[in-house]
């Protein structure tokens, strides 16, 4: 299809939805009023559930930190902490960057920009979100079991076997699973990239 | 009144042009609708803070250019649909077979352009001069030029390997 057919083709869509104007005027008003409702509600739910979620578990280890009396326990508090508290604040801050571009005031390079670059931030922070959830569901198992039962998960368990088990397919699902997230987000994160390097390189 | 009068007369002149907005940045109808409402609504809230520096076409491609490519996908609406449905739904269903044929491999052509080429197709299809094109995009009218010839060339590329 060449261009001016394409032209023609479209000045035909635009003859036709001119004949066809369908919206009144409370319908606007009311599409008006309705998303501002709804503005409200959407408001980044799982992110924020998931940062009191965090929080909340980085409180409880910190007021029983003392009750990680050995040095594994120890790191594995700290690690569990560190990703605890830098993963929602990642995931948050990246997520207000896409939203703080300005509809109203910016063209349409500059939306795209910005965009791009909070959408590439985003992707990145959510890959790494995964390896840190994996490493995040090992670390705080030592943390927890000492905090809420006051047990040494290495030293006081009695039957190793679940462990032998789970600890070999935990490792090959993450494996399989980091393989997926890598080609996911990789492609995701390119596609952002080239779009920046396309967008700066112009010379306006 | 006479804010809300002006600003539904503007929708009004230009809801084909959401429409077609809609069409190309969205892969099916419930995110149309999504993206309908959603421009509607970026406009009203931007046509506060218009002053008239630039056209009110300008103005409006603008918007409805920007809350196109950072609408973030995925995203639960909570709120009711306004009843959009009919509208979209009219609007392509007097058309004839073949036309329709024809409309759905433009937009077929379209989607598959990055987002930048897309929005430069958009006005190019709608028009605009380069000069309007350049005030939409940021970009300088001689980019411009030079974009619009790569989009051609890569929409022949696209045709030979039909």
């Amino acid at each position: 299809m060449e261009l001016e057919e394409m032209q023609s083709i479209w000045s035909e869509l635009s003859g036709q939805l001119e004949k066809q104007k369908k919206l009144t005027d409370k319908m606007i008003i009311m599409m008006t009023q309705d998303k501002f409702r709804s503005k409200i509600n959407k408001i980044a739910y799982p992110e924020i559930i998931g940062t009191f979620v965090c929080f909340g578990a980085a409180i409880l280890i910190i007021v029983n930190f003392n009750k990680l009396d050995n040095w594994y326990t120890l790191l594995s508090g700290i690690v569990t902490l560190f990703i605890l508290i830098i993963l929602p604040v990642l995931s948050l801050t990246s997520i207000n960057r896409m939203r703080k571009v300005e509809i109203a005031t910016s063209n349409y390079k500059e939306t795209l920009l910005n965009y791009a670059k909070g959408k590439k931030q985003f992707q990145t922070v959510t890959k790494w979100g995964y390896y840190l959830g994996f490493i995040l569901m090992f670390a705080i198992m030592p943390v927890t079991t000492k905090i809420l039962n006051n047990k040494d998960l290495f030293s006081e368990t009695k039957r190793v076997w679940p462990f032998a088990i789970a600890i070999p397919l935990a490792i090959v699902f993450f494996i399989v699973f980091s393989k997926w997230v890598m080609k996911f987000y990789n492609n995701n994160i390119n596609s952002a990239e080239s779009l920046i390097k396309e967008l700066e390189d112009t010379n306006v | 009144m006479g804010k809300e009068y002006e600003f539904t007369q503007i929708i009004k002149d230009n809801e084909g042009v959401i429409f077609k907005i809609t069409t190309i940045y969205t892969n099916n109808q419930e995110d149309q609708k999504d993206l309908y409402q959603e421009i509607v609504y970026q406009l009203w809230k931007a046509f506060e803070s218009f002053r008239g520096d630039a056209k009110i076409s300008t103005w409006m491609y603008r918007v409805a250019l920007n809350t196109a490519i950072t609408r973030i996908k995925k995203e639960k609406r909570r709120g009711n649909r306004i009843g959009i449905d009919k509208v979209i739904m009219l609007q392509t269903e007097q058309y004839d077979t073949e036309f329709e044929e024809r409309l759905k491999i433009l937009y077929s052509h379209i989607k598959g352009l990055n987002e930048l080429e897309k929005g430069l197709m958009l006005l190019l299809l709608e028009g605009k001069k380069y000069e309007e094109i350049a005030s939409i995009t940021g970009l300088s009218p001689s980019n411009v030029g030079t974009r619009i010839s790569r989009i051609k060339e890569k929409l022949r590329t696209q045709i030979i390997k039909e």
